[in-house]
């Protein structure tokens, strides 16, 4: 009888203890939400850049060196890491990349000596009718 | 409206004409370093020394002149040509010309060197860029449209033609 009789009030105080932290959970976000939007934030962290303090932290992140070199270490030391480059390395992706890349430097260099080739030509084309007292060719146009 | 195809000149033929003699002296070599290898280890009496020298010279001037004839003759393009853009055509028809004619155009070739090269002065007077190889032989040498490369290099998605 006692038991039913408190609860009653214990559910009315849990549900005004729910919706009071959530009312409190929103304000504190709006508030932080104002807070990151004023010129306060922009200012703050300007001056904590300006202070070095992120050059400072990143600064203890590299120098942390003992953990990057096990790390590294530990990554080589591992067989699969070995089959996994082997794998991405025979991947028809990759292997396509590659054939795409070499071709496409081949063809860039061919593209750059025939512009150089055809610059020459009329070049000395233009000498040789100048020495001969010719009239410059007429030029003709690609197909 | 149709254009006058565009004729090249000295430098970019000579530069194919320098890929072509590479390749063909890269083939050539590497038959001649096989064989000089093999009859190395063979005791070889003078007199088939001599003939050996000259089958190998006979054996060089047929290669090159195959080299030469067939490429001409079929795409009109050898891999120095292909290389440099360039093709040989009639200049009547503006087709390949033919294995005959490819082998008088390379001996035409060989006269136009002779005289310090002087055969191939005319390529730089002449309206169609043409040396006296070209003159004798019929031909001329014509730039060939940019190709692009659509291989297997290209991933076949981007060669599916949308929609």
């Amino acid at each position: 009888m006692l038991g039913k009789a408190l609860q009653l009030p214990t559910e009315l105080a849990a549900s005004t203890v729910r919706g009071t932290s959530r009312r409190l959970g929103d304000l504190a976000l709006a508030g932080l939400d104002a807070v990151l939007a004023s010129r306060v934030a922009e200012e703050a962290v300007d001056r904590a850049l300006a202070s070095g303090l992120a050059e400072h932290t990143v600064d203890r992140v590299f120098d942390q060196e003992r953990l990057i070199d096990e790390t590294v270490t530990r990554l080589l030391e591992s067989d699969d890491l070995w089959v996994l480059v082997d794998s991405i390395a025979k991947s028809p992706a990759v292997t396509e990349a590659i054939a795409r890349q070499s071709v496409g430097f081949a063809e860039q260099v061919a593209e750059q000596v025939r512009e150089g080739t055809q610059r020459l030509d009329t070049r000395l084309e233009q000498a040789a009718r100048r020495l001969a007292r010719r009239p410059p060719r007429v030029s003709s146009e690609s197909p | 409206m149709t254009s006058r195809p565009a004729y090249e000149g000295l430098a970019t033929r000579a530069i194919a004409f320098a890929v072509d003699a590479a390749a063909i002296n890269a083939g050539a070599l590497a038959v001649a370093g096989t064989v000089a290898l093999l009859l190395s280890v063979l005791s070889v009496p003078d007199w088939l020394d001599a003939a050996l020298l000259g089958l190998a010279g006979v054996a060089y001037l047929l290669w090159t002149i195959g080299y030469f004839a067939t490429f001409w003759s079929t795409t009109g393009q050898t891999p120095g040509d292909r290389l440099m853009r360039i093709r040989v055509c009639r200049a009547d028809t503006g087709r390949p010309i033919g294995f005959g004619r490819s082998v008088l155009r390379l001996a035409y070739l060989t006269l136009a060197a002779i005289p310090l090269l002087a055969g191939f002065l005319p390529v730089l007077f002449d309206e169609r860029r043409r040396g006296l190889h070209d003159m004798l032989a019929g031909t001329v040498v014509v730039a060939t449209p940019e190709e692009r490369v659509v291989s297997s290099a290209v991933p076949s998605r981007a060669r599916t033609p949308p929609g």
